[in-house]
């Protein structure tokens, strides 16, 4: 368990990170969410202890971070933005140096250097110089460096990017696996990434949180309505006269036509109306010819751009 | 701690640094006792010692350059600082790596001796105190690269730094006797070093209050010594102060056989001191 409490990292008069509480349960995977420069890393420096807070705590598994830093070091695992490997090591080397400073008793660091190893799928590469490895394969004695020791919290910074389509696909398998023993912090600004993986969002802007919940809830409750679209074989005039006749809609927003002697609009009903029926009929009896009809749901990407501003999101 | 020490004792030996540091210095050390002990046939070990400890100059950056710098660069520190282990247990592993590689070396001309007697009278007290005193030198050397390694994330300026700061410490024997000491000069070089202090002070905490504040206590604490007490402590302070630097001037006295306890302690306090400031270093860059 994780729990994030008012926690502040000042630059100067520069808040990177401001008053940000949050607690991950045991077995959950938390998807953290931002722009870039949003204080994502600051904060999992911060809840790692690599870096100081300038208020607040982190208490990791009931040991304070700021306190007890050892004890509460010992329950992490932790995958930086870059992952932090000599390249003048070998694999095996590199491993069995992060177990011995991880405090893994002499007689077992064999078998969990090859446990992890295991896990990561590094195991053909033990006796490789890391320098000659591929940035996926760093990354996966990254995540196999994180896992030594077992610790109950793992911490992940970004562990999907500059990998390939294949290698991601294993690296979100991978971190949903891990869910059954560990506690999982995810940081990602790849929101289809946090929306497969991750049980619980938590989205962060300039240093604040934005909001903490389920994805589905995240898009439920903060992406208003969904909307429908409505395709038909008429002019804009026409559609627009023909859907003035139904009830119960917000309002409308006009699409770009599909194709030619086709017009389109998306209908936002008011709160709670499903009105499909009532459109259907209308063009029905108008004779007018429905081409497709169908509900548009926001998909994280828009609520994410919605919360965090435009310009933010264009990364 | 023991994990970051091997690793740094297996880090200096799959790279070319471990090696060229002791074939570097042995060869040196052998040079020297050949043209001094065996083909100009003084007895004294100290000498051919005394002659190397210019080469620290080169030695020690190459040891210490990439300590602190490069796990900075590399983002390793990320690993190491977030790892269940104290700072000041991973900066002694650090620094206890680099003591074990030069007492490597010394292991080595600790042969000598024996081998010499073979020839001539040896002063076996005067050639091991010496051993000693050149390794306690050399570990003080160590620190200070270390913590200059400690403030920057470059190789390069970790080892400019520290190529200059022994060069300081080399030079300050020779130039304690040949600058004035009067009290003027005293005071306002004083003055600049205060201004210096602020000027650091104000580069680390990145605060003009703080540094206008540290420049105001020391200034005003500098007039009132002078104007206020007493314009004789002033007297020869400078020379003074560069004989506090002076590494060098405490292995001298060795060479002329006297055993002198107090060089030591010095050169454990200066290793002590800068162990301390790397630790501090390291801790307080966790704070900005």
């Amino acid at each position: 368990m994780i729990e994030v409490k008012n926690l502040v990292k000042r630059y100067g008069d520069f808040a990177a990170v401001d008053d940000l509480s949050f607690t991950v349960n045991d077995g959950e995977i938390l998807g953290f969410l931002g722009p870039n420069g949003a204080g994502k890393s600051t904060t999992m420096n911060m809840i790692t202890g690599y870096i100081s807070a300038t208020e607040g705590d982190v208490i990791i598994e009931g040991y304070n971070m700021f306190e007890e830093p050892e004890k509460a070091k010992q329950c992490i695992g932790y995958l930086p933005e870059i992952p932090p490997v000599y390249p003048d090591m070998r694999v095996r080397e590199y491993l069995n140096f992060v177990a011995n400073l991880r405090k893994v008793p002499r007689k077992e660091r064999k078998a969990e250097v090859d446990r992890v190893m295991d896990l990561a799928r590094v195991d053909h590469m033990q006796r490789k110089l890391i320098k000659h490895l591929s940035k996926g394969y760093r990354q996966r004695v990254g995540v196999a460096q994180a896992l030594l020791g077992n610790p109950k919290v793992i911490i992940l910074d970004e562990p999907t990017v500059g990998l390939d389509p294949m290698q991601i696909s294993w690296m979100r398998e991978f971190i949903r696996s891990l869910a059954k023993e560990h506690t999982v912090i995810l940081s990602s600004h790849i929101l289809f990434e946090v929306n497969a993986v991750c049980d619980r969002v938590l989205i962060i802007n300039h240093g604040k949180k934005i909001i903490i919940d389920t994805p589905e809830q995240v898009i439920h409750t903060i992406g208003g309505t969904d909307g429908i679209y409505v395709a038909a074989k008429t002019t804009r005039e026409e559609l627009a006269k023909i859907l003035s006749g139904v009830d119960g809609i917000n309002n409308i927003r006009e699409e770009r036509a599909p194709e030619e002697g086709v017009s389109a609009c998306s209908v936002f009903p008011k709160e709670g109306a499903d009105i499909r029926e009532q459109i259907f009929k209308a063009f029905s009896s108008a004779d007018v010819t429905l081409l497709e009809m169908r509900s548009e749901t926001k998909t994280l990407e828009e609520v994410f751009i919605a919360l965090t501003g435009k310009e933010d999101a264009a990364c | 701690m023991l994990a970051v020490y091997k690793k740094e004792i297996r880090q200096a030996f799959t790279s070319i640094f471990g090696y060229m540091f002791l074939a570097f210095l042995l060869a040196l050390i052998g040079f020297y006792v050949y043209q001094i002990n065996l083909k100009q046939e003084y007895a004294n070990f100290a000498y051919p010692l005394n002659s190397v400890t210019i080469f620290f100059l080169l030695l020690v950056p190459m040891l210490t350059m990439r300590t602190l710098s490069e796990e900075k660069k590399q983002k390793t520190d990320q690993l190491v600082f977030t790892a269940p282990v104290s700072i000041t247990r991973i900066i002694l592993g650090k620094y206890l790596a680099l003591a074990s590689i030069l007492l490597i070396a010394m292991a080595v001309i600790s042969i000598y001796p024996p081998i010499l007697s073979k020839y001539g009278a040896v002063n076996m007290k005067i050639a091991y105190s010496n051993i000693v005193a050149f390794f306690l030198l050399g570990c003080a050397y160590f620190a200070i690269g270390m913590f200059l390694s400690s403030l920057t994330e470059s190789q390069i300026v970790a080892a400019i730094l520290t190529f200059i700061v022994i060069l300081v410490t080399l030079l300050a024997d020779t130039l304690k006797d040949r600058i004035p000491s009067d009290h003027v000069i005293s005071f306002l070089v004083i003055w600049v070093l205060i201004l210096l202090l602020a000027i650091i002070v104000f580069f680390m905490m990145k605060s003009v209050i703080v540094a206008t504040a540290v420049f105001a206590v020391c200034g005003a604490a500098n007039a009132i010594a002078y104007f206020a007490v007493d314009k004789a402590l002033f007297d020869g302070l400078l020379t003074k102060m560069l004989g506090w630097i002076s590494l060098i001037s405490r292995f001298e006295n060795f060479r002329y056989g006297l055993f002198d306890s107090a060089a030591y302690v010095y050169y454990l306090s200066i290793s002590s001191l800068f162990v301390f400031l790397t630790i501090q270093a390291i801790k307080k860059r966790r704070w900005s």
